[in-house]
């Protein structure tokens, strides 16, 4: 099962758990497990399916391009990490 | 570290492009000449911040050389949304905004109109004739000034994010955020030592010699052709598609050959302009900005108020890091604050650390990215209290920053976890080099002091998609067609990959990088992203091709099963090399061409450190570089010459952006050194020779170990010359750029 | 830019008539700062009379009796190559080696140096140094001015309508002469003076008999500080009589802030730049 690593900021919704183990083969079900087994997360990572604009998806440390559509094997680490966004930006040059 | 051989990775051939860039031959964007070819001139705001009351274009219309003139209103209709053009979720409105200002215009420099005419002098004499009727506003120049309760407002709509969730104050900081590990509180408690520092940066241009420039061609069949100076061919057509409201398919990009970029030309300034006014005069136009435009009126990259607080025990252990990081995004959203905050402590292993970052809008040019965006300015925060706490700790800096290091499995505060990184073989390369020891030598008379110091930086890279197509030709040799702009060599290091895997030479290889219609999507030549995830593209196509010359050989021999090694085709008795397979290819089938698509993940960023001796005259303050050494993990230097360009290139831009650049604002907002002149960028005679050492702690997840250079070797520059001048002056500088009389004022003060 | 229409007049009598026929006219010289200001429409003008093709403007003649006699449009490249040049103003060459690059120099001129009227111009402190003496064609005949009364506000010289300058003259130095114009930017090459100054000093039997001493960048035109190189006729040539006159130097001076560097610390450089060049020419007796 692959794990997902809880931003501080969002682990009242785990009870204090830092790293969680949850089935799925994507990050859309990744988040989908999580949101069942920690009803408070509904809402805090996705919205009307979409990553909230705040959010980037990180596997085993590094940015994913796909986000949510990312296939995840059950050794790696799902992490949610800061999004670049706004008028002129990006992690690029 | 890394152990296998090849027969051309690691070599150093000349490049592809060199002749006709030596010679001059080589067609950059301006010059493109089609015939009836028309000027384009913009009409830019000479205020900070104004409403836009009235604009009159009659006068200039009715000019006998004009041929068209546009404003905000010729865009489309189109409702305001939130669209990707690989920048980022960005609205619509404000990426148009910048373009062509409506309603307000935010800055000095903001584009408010344009003209098409028969010359360039007519273009400009036509642009002055439109009149803007302004009300001017008050302005903001910095973060904590826009930060500030009662602060002018630039944008009425703008609402501040908060930990991921809309607020609803109107504000110039357009989102707030927070990483957390640990607890930060009590790791402070069990420090005992405690340095805590604030630190302010300019603004600084990428300041790449070549200006933006773009001829646009509406053709009669409804197809937009458009030939310019990008980092990024389908950016530009994806940008130039949503924002005229076109199909991607009717817009066609040809990316020139590039004088420059290091982030400022991922961003689209004068392209979907010239495509409105080609559209208006039913022909090509051509709009090229001038220095003091392209100062003015592209995007450098932000300024910043930061500060940093970092705990140790007495040992060297750091135990606890806080980071408040308030970047200015200039005009419109977008500060590159949320990777400041990804690289700030990215370097060291601790366990508690919280970091906070403000995106701040301000009336400068709207930022673009710059070599690492964001990282410098924190870097230069991070680097130098950890060289105050390794002086009060009586560590050698360097011995500190191994201790702390970050290794295969550390955690940063964002939430991501290393891979396989080079941050200690960097930092125990920087130890071991002859320049760490080597004595500084006699100051060049009484008034100089000399000191040395060190800083690494890190940048995560990027991956993102990209395209390769080879065509095997009769006599052996292969075209390679990629769609990345060109700006380090990077299509000799993509080449040189194929090559490898198809046992080749590197001139056996005729690159070429072109349109958007003829190759599939390729992401920027940013990100460090090129070498890595295109010449990954272009290793996969030519396993391709492998695969497709086996089944040829296979049908000429008769044979089901054909081995490949060296370059050479064997089964049983049967031996063809490359080129001599490639001539009988015909003979038994379709012509090979290998195509690869790839989605490149793991990029694996890149250390980089920086060793550095000045001699500051302590009566003046001015600081000169003696010497410079630049250590970079590079993964796998497929062309050594071109990384080491990288590291050099970055070191020097780094030197630039410590010492003399910044955007010199009066206090309404105006740009008061928009020329190369007195924009002090290093001159030749401004730097030594900058050495390097390549570390290759090979990247696990590409074919070759590639990491991205291009970047991280800006990072530590400014620290590293800031701890030198506290090595040579006992002075802290903590204020870039640290020019003469910022110096001077250090050294008068402590 | 605006186009302008061209002539290169080949006599003195010519320009005089052509600048008379066209008061918007602008002469040229070596055009590096004339045609800089025209692209960037920081100047118009209808026509562009181009004085090099005069030959008083273009000679360079030594008179071992009287002096050093330079055309005001010869380039700096032929300066620092000229051999008596080189030997009886060695300070002269080494000004005329800092202004710009290779490039810059095969065209800059000391003349148009001057003309420009800049109060940053290079060449000028030292030439007050030197007391080199302007002389100026006009309408009314020949008249010569010293440098240092020639420039009167950034960009305007005192050069009336149908005005210009045919040449600089250089008085021979005397015995125990030395000169040295020193500047200060903040990289080392292709930068704006932030401070420059020029001295001389002509020490006989172990006393200052003379010193001249002038600014760049510190006030609307180059300065003169007559006080400054005053107060060291008559002294040994001491630090201490060395840090009087730069203390004079830096009060005359009258800075802005701009972009370039703030006024106090142009003040402050005042005081460095003096002590360092008058240390310059009086540590090389
Ligand atoms: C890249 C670059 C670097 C530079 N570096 C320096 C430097 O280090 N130090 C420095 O001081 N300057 C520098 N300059 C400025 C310039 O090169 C000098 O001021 C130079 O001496 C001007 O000489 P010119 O012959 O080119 O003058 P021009 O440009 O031909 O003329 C300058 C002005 O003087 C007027 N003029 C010229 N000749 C006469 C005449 N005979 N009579 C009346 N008016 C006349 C012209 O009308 C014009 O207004 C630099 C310029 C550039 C482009």
């Amino acid at each position: 099962m692959p794990s997902v690593y809880i931003p501080a900021l969002l682990r009242s919704a785990t009870g204090g758990q830092e790293l969680v183990k949850v089935p799925g083969a994507t990050v859309r079900e990744v988040v989908a497990s999580l949101e069942r087994e920690f009803p408070a997360l509904v809402g805090r990572l996705v919205k009307d399916g979409r990553l909230l604009p705040n959010l980037a998806i990180g596997i085993d440390g590094e940015v994913s391009f796909l986000g949510l559509a990312e296939d995840v094997g059950p050794e790696q680490e799902v992490q949610f990490l800061t999004a670049i966004k706004g008028g002129r930006s990006e992690a690029l040059s | 570290m890394s152990t296998t051989t090849y027969h051309l990775i690691g070599t150093r051939p000349p490049r592809h492009d060199g002749a006709d860039k030596v010679t001059g031959r080589a067609l950059y964007g301006a010059d493109l000449k089609l015939a009836g070819t028309l000027h384009g001139a913009i009409l830019r705001s000479p205020h900070a911040h104004a409403r836009i009351v009235s604009i009159d274009t009659k006068a200039a219309s009715q000019h006998p050389a004009c041929r068209a003139v546009v404003t905000a209103e010729d865009f489309p209709e189109t409702p305001d949304r939130i669209v990707d053009l690989g920048e980022g979720d960005t609205p619509l409105s404000y990426i148009r905004g910048n373009m062509l200002a409506r309603r307000k215009t935010l800055y000095q420099g903001h584009a408010v109109a344009a003209v098409a005419a028969t010359s360039p002098q007519a273009a400009a004499e036509i642009a002055a004739l439109i009149q803007v009727v302004y009300e001017p506003l008050p302005c903001v120049l910095t973060a904590p000034a826009a930060m500030a309760k009662g602060a002018p407002l630039l944008h009425g709509d703008l609402r501040c994010t908060e930990f991921g969730q809309p607020t609803t104050e109107a504000s110039n900081v357009a989102d707030h955020f927070r990483q957390v590990m640990g607890d930060s509180e009590k790791g402070f408690a069990e420090a005992d030592v405690i340095v805590e520092r604030e630190f302010t940066t300019s603004t600084v241009h990428q300041g790449y010699i070549e200006p933006h420039t773009a001829t646009a061609l509406w053709n009669n069949d409804g197809r937009l052709l458009i030939w310019c100076s990008t980092q990024g061919s389908f950016v530009v057509r994806d940008t130039v598609a949503c924002m005229l409201d076109l199909p991607v398919s009717r817009v066609r990009v040809t990316p020139m050959e590039i004088g420059g970029g290091f982030g400022g030309k991922v961003p689209v300034y004068v392209e979907p302009v010239a495509a409105l006014l080609s559209k208006k005069s039913g022909q090509p136009v051509k709009i090229t900005m001038t220095r003091r435009e392209v100062l003015e009126g592209s995007g450098p990259t932000p300024g910043s108020f930061i500060r940093v607080k970092i705990g140790a025990k007495q040992d060297g252990t750091l135990v606890a890091a806080q980071a408040y990081l308030a970047y200015e995004a200039g005009a419109y959203p977008g500060a590159m604050v949320a990777p400041a905050a990804t690289c700030v402590f990215a370097a060291y292993d601790i366990a508690n650390q919280t970091i906070d970052g403000y995106d701040v809008v301000v009336n400068k040019p709207s930022t673009a990215p710059y070599r690492a965006p964001g990282a410098t300015n924190a870097a230069f925060a991070t680097e130098t209290v950890l060289d105050e706490i390794a002086e009060k700790l009586k560590l050698d800096p360097l011995a500190l920053r191994l201790k702390n290091a970050s290794k295969e499995g550390t955690r940063r505060a964002d939430g991501a976890k290393f891979r396989r990184i080079g941050c200690v073989e960097v930092l125990e390369t920087m130890k071991a080099h002859p320049h760490y020891t080597a004595p500084l030598g006699e100051p060049s008379h009484a008034e100089a002091k000399r000191g040395r110091g060190v800083a690494v930086g890190f940048w995560m890279n990027a991956g993102l998609p990209s395209s390769c197509t080879l065509n095997v030709h009769a006599d052996g040799s292969v075209g390679l067609i990629e769609g990345s702009t060109d700006i380090g060599g990077s299509r000799t290091s993509i080449a040189m990959m194929a090559a490898e895997v198809l046992g080749l030479q590197a001139d056996d290889m005729r690159p070429s990088v072109v349109d958007t219609d003829t190759i599939g999507y390729t992401g920027v030549t940013g990100g460090s992203r090129t070498t890595f995830a295109t010449g990954w593209a272009a290793y996969e196509a030519a396993q391709d091709v492998v695969k497709q010359m086996k089944e040829r050989a296979a049908k000429l021999w008769k044979v089901d099963e054909v081995h490949f090694a060296d370059g050479v085709f064997s089964a049983g008795e049967h031996r063809l090399s490359f080129k001599e397979l490639a001539a009988r290819v015909g003979e038994v089938g379709a012509p090979v061409v290998g195509r690869a698509s790839i989605n490149a993940k793991g990029p694996g960023g890149s250390f980089a450190g920086a060793i550095v001796d000045v001699e500051v005259d302590v009566e003046t303050g001015k600081t000169s570089i003696l010497r410079f050494t630049c250590v970079q993990d590079a993964g796998k230097a497929i062309h050594p010459s071109y990384v080491e360009g990288q590291m050099q290139g970055g070191s020097v831009q780094g030197i630039g952006w410590a010492l003399n650049e910044e955007y010199f604002m009066s206090p309404e907002g105006r740009m008061m050194n928009a020329s190369f002149l007195d924009y002090r960028m290093p001159t030749a005679l401004d730097v030594p020779m900058i050495d390097t050492a390549i570390v290759e702690v090979p990247n696990p997840v590409h074919p070759y170990g590639v990491r991205g250079v291009g970047e991280a070797n800006i990072v530590s520059p400014p620290a590293a010359i800031a701890n030198a001048i506290h090595a040579a002056t006992g002075c802290r500088m903590r204020h870039l750029p640290m020019n003469p009389p910022s110096v001077l004022a250090a050294i008068q003060q402590c | 830019m605006r186009s302008f229409d061209y002539a290169a007049p080949v006599s003195l009598a010519e320009a005089l008539a052509l600048l008379a026929a066209h008061p918007t006219a602008r002469v040229l010289a070596g055009g590096t700062d004339l045609l800089v200001q025209l692209k960037s429409g920081r100047r118009e003008t209808p026509l562009v009379v181009d004085l090099k093709k005069i030959p008083e403007l273009k000679a360079i003649t030594f008179d071992a009796a009287e002096g050093l006699t330079i055309g005001a449009t010869v380039p700096c490249c032929q300066l620092t190559a000229h051999a008596d040049l080189r030997r009886v103003y060695p300070s002269l060459a080494e000004v005329a080696g800092l202004i710009g690059g290779t490039a810059v120099q095969g065209r800059a001129s000391l003349g148009g140096n001057l003309c420009n009227a800049a109060p940053s111009a290079d060449s000028v402190p030292l030439m007050i140094a030197l007391s080199a003496q302007a002389r100026v064609a006009g309408p009314q005949g020949l008249r010569t001015v010293a440098v240092e009364d020639f420039c009167v506000a950034p960009g305007k010289s005192i050069l009336g309508p149908g005005e210009f300058l045919v040449s600089i003259f250089f008085p021979l130095p005397a015995p125990g002469f030395h000169a040295h114009y020193l500047r200060f930017i903040p990289r080392n090459e292709m930068d704006i003076a932030v401070v420059g100054v020029g001295v001389s000093t002509t020490v006989q039997d172990g006393k200052i008999a003379a010193a001249r001493i002038a600014l760049a960048s510190v006030a609307p035109t180059p300065l003169f500080v007559k006080a400054a190189g005053d107060s060291l006729v008559g002294q040994a040539p001491t630090s201490e009589a060395i840090a009087g006159a730069a203390t004079l130097a830096q009060a005359a001076a009258k800075p802005i802030s701009d972009m370039r560097a703030p006024a106090d610390y142009r003040r402050h450089l005042c005081d460095v730049l003096t002590r360092r060049a008058l240390t310059a020419t009086l540590g090389a007796q």
